[in-house]
């Protein structure tokens, strides 16, 4: 029995694809898409802001359509985030910015402008650490007599990284899109403070061991239609 | 397409759930370390017999009756110099040691050590000490590979 649901199930597959293609002949002619600039912003960070007192953020998100496949694709906000460790207790604050592109891998039917997309994302950002507490790391016998130390602020802090983006995006009503995307992150230089360490950076979010990061984004856009060319 | 966003939503998760990537595995705070010689030849390392130190203005002690040739003794950062109270099994006597201490960061999970520049030591003269005389090996202790200071006994 199972074998023959398999052989029905392939038949079927074979009818729904020719069909397919059937109508994406008659059709290819009159489909247009919408190109434009899509402005958004990032949905989770305020709502993050709002149940998690360490951290304030807000991002927007922005891309522009320059050919079938492609997208010119930029992010920009600012976040201040405190990070509590077992020794140090520390914040950060400070811009970011990210330019690059998308490439939309997904085949839409018909005039459907969904995406799901890989891009690459060049960032910056220009940010403080303060450190505000930290406990020097001894002997425990000593616990008792170890004591905190109040910390001190570094400014003119920067850092530069790259970005390798995957998401999708949905549009859920005419022109409103929202989207997903999850991103890994390499950092490639940073000015780092004085007897301390870049531990966390906006945009960037957590400096992994080995320099690298992640992040994710759930945002809802604004399609601003400019023109439409054929499909 | 809502099984994708249903999946990169999991993965989402899964970053969000990681924790810590690392444990402290580097050198925190080094200890001062102290060897013990014979007082009449300063060459020959010469064990010291039931051996208890105790910091002071700490209750109890560090070390307990251990037999041993080298200790190694933690100082108190916040402060600029420990005291230590070294008995032998007849004997106590009392060394101060002093220091500037200087935090240097270590890293996210070990977060700040101290070094200890400027070593001086001194030891309370109380009429009968069993410990004759010190040299101080070095002036700085930033690791633990050798002997900071050599006690005579």
């Amino acid at each position: 029995m199972l074998k023959y649901s398999i052989s029905i199930l392939i038949l079927f597959g074979c009818f729904v694809s020719f069909s397919q293609t059937d109508n994406s002949k008659q059709q290819d002619t009159l489909i247009k898409n919408k190109y434009g600039l899509r402005v958004g912003m990032d949905i989770f960070k305020p709502v993050n802001s709002f149940i998690n007192k360490d951290s304030k953020g807000f991002e927007l998100v922005g891309d522009y359509r320059v050919s079938k496949k492609f997208y010119v694709a930029t992010e920009l906000g600012f976040q201040e985030n405190t990070t509590e460790e077992d020794f140090i207790n520390f914040t950060t604050n400070g811009s970011f910015i990210k330019a690059g592109a998308d490439y939309n891998a997904y085949v839409n039917w018909l005039d459907m402008e969904n995406a799901i997309y890989v891009g690459f994302r060049y960032g910056f950002s220009t940010f403080s650490q303060t450190l505000n507490n930290y406990t020097i790391n001894n002997d425990p016998f000593l616990d008792d007599v170890t004591m905190a130390v109040n910390g001190q602020k570094f400014d003119a802090l920067n850092a530069h990284w790259a970005e390798f983006v995957l998401g999708i995006k949905a549009e859920i009503l005419n022109n409103l899109f929202l989207g997903f995307s999850i991103s890994g992150k390499k950092m490639i230089t940073t000015k780092e403070p004085d007897n301390f360490k870049n531990l966390y950076v906006p945009g960037f979010n957590r400096v992994f061991l080995n320099n690298s990061g992640f992040g994710f984004n759930y945002t809802l856009s604004y399609l601003i239609p400019f023109y439409k060319r054929d499909k | 397409m809502k099984k994708l966003f249903l999946l990169l939503f999991l993965i989402s998760v899964g970053f969000l759930s990681c924790e810590r990537d690392d444990i402290c595995i580097d050198d925190i705070t080094p200890h001062l370390i102290i060897r013990f010689y014979d007082a009449t030849d300063t060459t020959l390392v010469k064990s010291v017999t039931q051996l208890s130190v105790k910091i002071l203005d700490i209750e109890s002690n560090y070390i307990v009756n251990n037999t041993t040739d080298s200790i190694a003794l933690p100082l108190i950062p916040s402060a600029d110099f420990t005291k230590f109270v070294l008995t032998n099994d007849t004997n106590s006597d009392t060394i101060m040691v002093n220091y500037t201490s200087e935090a240097v960061f270590v890293g996210r999970s070990c977060g700040f050590k101290s070094i200890f520049n400027d070593i001086d030591l001194q030891e309370t003269d109380d009429g009968e000490n069993w410990i004759q005389s010190f040299n101080i090996i070095s002036q700085q202790i930033e690791n633990e590979t050798s002997a900071h200071v050599k006690i005579f006994h």
